[in-house]
């Protein structure tokens, strides 16, 4: 067997090969190339975005497709402190009591010019009002649009928070909170808080067609909607009237590569500038090469297996221990993250200042496992099924592989594990209606704040909109986390979060797996692209040096 | 000649109810409720359910059940996708070009590739070009299409960087869709880089059909050949040899002709098989046809995605067929006697 | 040219098996290819016995390895290990079971089947004959593919469902074949002559066109074994077929893809695999073809 990619001394003589003939191509072809191509970025993602509304969403795939290329946020966060930032406001003021807070707009920002769309005037508060109403008054006229599922604000209870929205003037918006909460300006800042137009809004009332303002987006953002084709592609134009320095691609396409193998594939033939989540398996490989570039950055996520707390026998603590001590983490981290990622005591990664670093590594014991479950009543041990998502994300490259080194695990203390798995979609249907035992799945942060670890994961809110994988609603760390965002001192808070995290590794109704770097694989020629710890990608500065 | 057409026509309806009776009993048999499989809705009000289950006749007996089912396949009421909620007539109708144009052009090849190539392997059967054509052969239909796309991609597109691996077209072009055939769209359109355009559609053309093609040819080369050895074994041939014609005029006048009417059924019974092949490989080059939308809707359990698809890829198949009947009783006459 | 002799020499004196097997031998692609099918028939009968280490078996200190060409590859694994440390090797043999073996099982059933409603639609005439050729007709339509895919849209994935699924999509094509061979065979005098004798149906049948019509079968369960390997394999790589951990070559190479640039032997070899094992019945399917035609010629 010698096939002509395996051995180096080949593969060195053809990309040598390659770029010989790719040169001469790029030089004869490149005065003839329409601006749109020349000057285009197509972004490869690993999934079709839900929507094109940040607001209804949590899934970092369409978080990344759409949020900071269409839109623009009152707050923007700083990529390396994690600081705030003025975005579409340029100033804000909070009130002593914390409940009042108060907002100057930029003047002169433009919304999308599209075909669908033109509009007559700048932003203005009316459109920051009718962003937020949308989300918390039930007789606004889009609430109900998309199931009236806003799963990120109803996590941070939103609508229990914020009294009202007004605009006291044309670039004056004021926010009345009906409690103090220390991550309210961070939650502004998220990519879920994207500003949309009211007069879009009032445009596609008349005409009847209200999906379309989830569909067909207006933002005030470096790009504007041109196409989209479900699982094959989006496609951009560059916003002509932008407020920020000008995007620098003319045209930008996220090309919609579900298959990883297939994404690197398109790498190494430029059909892609940059692709989402190379295979950590792979890195060593690609930074070999001299025409791509490799990006690591930290990265605020966590991958966990979570379990139906509400289903026998997981809402037993001691089920859910046993399970947790018997799973080789080691092996997991080697065999799927390939050693890119540091085992997780928390949810909670290291570099967050409210991590508590006092808790104990969780151990692998096959033997208490065993124990634990003759305590509990299941001597026997049970079937169960592990939900592995059919995607790969940030947080868990290969949640099916995944699944089978846990099968085996789970084998040894005599629970006997089935691996379900849907398509993407049909899979978050599913759980959404906590129709599993448990899964693998994890999280990734919008923003800095600690608060975006726990309450949208594991709060008795996010139970009820069905972002809790663990359906756990407990009273006791319902507390802790409530009363950690009534105060606005970091110490205070930072020693209830502590005891948060203790009182879940005790209760375990999730074991988390792992944080992991984030990476990306751009060509070499492309320059100026940023990873943004808290979500999102920005490719608006994203420029292709031809030579 | 027209009874004959008569007749097939009588057959063609009859394949066409059997077919819509079978999409039809897919509503019930697979899983989640009949309401669901025909609208394609996930959930619906019960007014909504009310105006469903007058509208399918769900609350009577199966036959008018399947006459509402035939009335609406007709009216182009097809019911929704499941996975995109979208229309699913005028889905596949953007899809279906997509896999028209790659099966058409690989059908092509096999045409004007193994037609001549076969007719050289059947001059001399026991020559050195024969037995190597044959060896080609053999293994071009042995070989199974997605790892033969693979080892092609390795090749043409990472290896030596040529070629691209997926898609119809770079992404960075625009094209507008007018007729769904990719080729034809970008002549149609008044861009000013047609060229650059056309000649980047065609290096994403090369690989799929080349792959696609490879299996057709094949068969094509096998089948030319051996039907040509057969009609030169015919007694009429040796007539006509025996009163000197030379071995061209001979294969020309007489070979040719007779030889080549049963490679065009040929091709009818075999496109049902390159239709397979076509979903495959438009799977492996993320071709945006109909073939890969069916495969990710039983990923998707989009059943009324399935139960629509079988409905259009048998029709297509079935016509083909028809056509390709038809087309060989037209050349040849003795075959409509019977 | 036609021969005359006033008895039948040494080689006309021989049964048609002997016949067909001096023709086929004397072919040494035929052979190869014979070989070729048995080393597949053995290794799927035996593969459990012979394997060097559990094809399931994990082994986490072990991921990745790469063959035994390699510098860093082990003799204990002669192609490596796969992402999960399991052995390639006993993987790639436990295979031929699947793809190879479930196949030949799959061909068996439709044959079998095919006979008995072929000899049904053979021995019967009328309209009932009529319904059943255009039902027959269109099942012929439907690609097999699609039957899969809607066999899998009721039961689910699994390789038994798709075994099931590909028996339906050989079974038309056997029908089609064993109801002409033997139609064509009741008009045969001798057919005619037997029944005057006063044969009965089933005399008939295992008398005179069973023998007549084996030739035919075994070739046209050549023909559908080929097509029953690579189905298998194709929906076992969509992921419609054999599901993980099973070591089906097609669902190894669709394990194998995402990792092709670390390890392309999981992509290589069990591709090489069903490639061999389809041409081997090729070739064996060619031969007898070929064999057939000369025997029938003498």
């Amino acid at each position: 067997m010698n096939l002509p990619w395996i051995t180096t001394a080949n593969t060195r003589y053809l990309t040598r090969l390659w770029l010989l003939s790719a040169a001469s191509v790029l030089s004869a072809c490149q005065p003839q190339l329409p601006e749109t191509v020349r000057s285009g970025l197509v972004y490869c993602s690993e999934g079709s975005p839900e929507s094109f509304n940040p607001q209804l969403v949590t899934s970092g795939t369409t978080i990344d497709a759409i949020s900071q290329q269409l839109y623009d946020r009152l707050l923007d966060i700083a990529p390396g402190s994690g600081e705030l930032l003025p975005g579409l406001a340029l100033s804000w003021q909070v009130s002593d009591d914390g409940l009042v807070y108060q907002f100057t707009l930029r003047p002169d920002v433009q919304f999308h010019h599209t075909e669908y769309f033109t509009p007559s005037r700048p932003l203005s508060a009316d459109d920051v009002v009718f962003t937020f109403n949308r989300i918390m008054l039930t007789e606004h006229p889009f609430h109900a649009q998309g199931g009236a599922n806003y799963p990120f604000f109803q996590s941070v209870d939103w609508a229990g928070l914020v009294k009202s929205v007004t605009a006291p003037s044309r670039t004056q918006v004021r926010f009345t909170l009906s409690r103090p909460d220390s991550s309210f300006l961070s939650n502004l800042a998220t990519d879920f808080a994207a500003i949309l137009s009211a007069e879009y809004g009032q445009q596609l009332q008349a005409s009847g067609n209200l999906s379309r303002l989830d569909s067909h987006p207006i933002g005030t953002g470096p790009f504007r909607f041109r196409e989209y084709q479900k699982d094959v592609l989006i496609r951009y134009y560059r916003h002509r009237h932008y407020w920020r320095e000008l995007a620098k691609p003319e045209q930008l396409v996220f090309d919609i590569v579900p298959n990883n193998a297939r994404r690197m594939a398109k790498l190494f033939t430029h059909e892609c500038d940059v692709v989402a989540f190379p295979r950590v398996a792979e890195l060593s490989l690609i930074s070999q090469r001299p025409d791509v570039d490799v990006q690591e950055s930290t990265s605020m996520n966590v991958g966990f297996w979570a379990f139906n707390t509400a289903k026998a026998p997981f809402n037993n603590v001691k089920v859910r221990q046993a399970l947790a001590l018997a799973i080789n983490r080691e092996a997991i981290l080697q065999a799927v993250y390939f050693g890119h990622a540091t085992a997780a005591n928390s949810v909670l990664p290291p570099t967050s200042w409210a991590y508590n670093p006092n808790l104990s590594a969780q151990q692998f014991d096959p033997i208490r496992a065993r124990q634990l479950l003759t305590e509990a009543g299941y001597a026997d041990g049970f079937s169960m099924d592990i939900w592995a998502m059919p995607v790969q994300r940030l947080y868990n490259p290969n949640a099916l592989k995944m699944a089978e080194l846990m099968q085996a695990d789970l084998a040894q203390i005599g629970v006997r594990a089935s691996i379900v798995s849907y398509e993407w979609n049909s899979f978050r249907r599913k759980l959404g209606a906590n129709e599993h035992d448990s899964v693998l799945i994890g999280w990734s942060a919008d923003n800095a704040d600690p608060d975006n670890f726990f309450r949208p994961l594991l709060s008795c809110s996010a139970a009820q909109t069905g972002t809790n994988r663990a359906n756990w609603c407990d009273e006791n760390f319902d507390r802790f986390i409530a009363q950690a965002l009534l105060t606005a001192d970091q110490k205070q808070r930072r020693s209830y979060y502590m005891a948060a995290q203790q009182y879940l590794s005790e209760q375990m109704p999730l074991l988390p797996i792992a944080h992991s770097q984030r990476f990306q694989a751009i060509n070499s020629t492309i320059k100026g692209i940023q990873i943004n710890p808290y979500g999102g990608i920005a490719l608006a500065n994203a420029t292709k040096d031809i030579k | 000649m027209i009874l004959y057409l008569l007749r097939r026509l009588v057959l063609l309806a009859f394949v066409f109810i059997a077919l819509s009776i079978l999409a039809f009993s897919l509503g019930y048999l697979f899983p989640g409720e009949p309401w669901q499989n025909f609208s394609g809705l996930r959930s619906a009000s019960s007014e909504q359910l009310a105006q469903l289950t007058t509208l399918y006749r769900l609350d009577q007996g199966y036959i008018a059940q399947y006459l509402a089912y035939l009335t609406r396949i007709f009216s182009g009421d097809w019911g929704l996708s499941f996975a995109s909620q979208q229309p699913l007539l005028q889905e596949m109708l953007t899809l279906l070009p997509a896999t028209l144009e790659l099966a058409a052009y690989a059908l092509f090849i096999s045409f004007f590739i193994g037609i001549p190539i076969g007719i050289i392997a059947a001059v001399k059967p026991d020559g050195v070009l024969s037995k190597l054509i044959s060896a080609i052969a053999v293994t071009g239909y042995s070989i199974p299409v997605f790892w033969w796309a693979l080892l092609l991609i390795m090749l043409f597109s990472l290896g030596l960087g040529w070629l691209p691996t997926a898609g119809r077209i770079g992404v960075l072009y625009e094209v507008n869709h007018v007729t769904g055939f990719m080729l034809l769209d970008i002549l149609l359109s008044d861009s000013h880089h047609q060229q650059e355009a056309l000649i980047n559609a065609l290096r994403h053309l090369l690989l799929p059909t080349l792959v696609l093609a490879t299996f057709p040819t094949t068969v094509m080369i096998r089948f030319t050949r051996d039907s040509m050895l057969d009609v030169w074994e015919q007694s009429y041939i040796k007539t006509a040899r025996a009163k000197g014609l030379n071995r061209g005029q001979v294969l020309y006048r007489h070979g040719l002709r007779n030889a080549l009417l049963p490679v065009i059924r040929q091709i009818g019974l075999q496109f049902s098989t390159l239709i397979t092949l076509a979903m495959i490989t438009e799977v492996i080059f993320s071709w945006p046809g109909i073939g890969r939308w069916l495969i990710d809707s039983i990923y998707q359990r989009n059943y009324p995605a399935i139960q629509a698809g079988l409905l259009v890829i048998s029709t297509l198949v079935i016509s083909v067929n028809m056509l390709t009947e038809i087309l060989h009783t037209l050349f040849n006459p003795l075959a409509r006697k019977r | 040219m036609a021969k005359f002799r006033l008895l039948p020499d040494e080689y006309l004196a021989r049964s048609p098996l002997t016949q067909l097997w001096r023709e086929f031998s004397r072919q040494h692609s035929a052979i190869a290819g014979l070989i070729l099918f048995s080393g597949f028939f053995l290794l799927a009968l035996l593969s459990p016995l012979i394997t060097p280490h559990d094809p399931y078996l994990q082994n986490d200190a072990l991921l990745l390895l790469p063959p035994s060409w390699s510098e860093l590859g082990l003799v204990q694994y002669p192609f490596g290990t796969d992402d999960l440390g399991r052995d390639m090797f006993s993987r790639l043999l436990v295979g031929a079971r699947y793809t190879f073996g479930i196949a030949m099982i799959t061909v068996l059933g439709a044959l079998i089947m095919g006979l008995l409603l072929g000899t049904l639609a053979g021995m019967s005439r009328g309209v009932k004959s009529s319904v059943f050729n255009h039902v027959l007709d269109l099942a012929l339509t439907i690609p097999s593919l699609l039957l899969a895919i809607i066999i899998v849209a009721i039961l689910g994935p699994g390789l038994l469902n798709t075994t099931w699924a590909i028996m339906l999509a050989l079974l038309p094509q056997f029908v089609h074949g064993i109801r002409n061979a033997i139609a064509e065979q009741l008009n045969q005098d001798y057919v005619i002559a037997y029944r005057l004798d006063g044969a009965n149906n089933w005399q008939v049948f295992s008398r005179i066109v069973l023998p007549n019509i084996w030739e035919r079968l075994t070739l046209m369960a050549t023909m559908a074994l080929s097509t029953a390997i690579l189905d298998i394999a194709a929906l076992g790589f969509l992921g419609l077929g054999a599901q993980a951990p099973t070591a089906e070559w097609g669902a190894i190479i669709a394990d194998s893809l995402d990792l092709i640039y670390v390890a392309p032997v999981g992509v290589a070899i069990p591709g090489l695999l069903i490639f061999l094992a389809v041409l081997s019945v090729n070739l064996v399917g060619d031969g007898l073809r070929a064999a057939a035609k000369k025997r029938r010629e003498n």
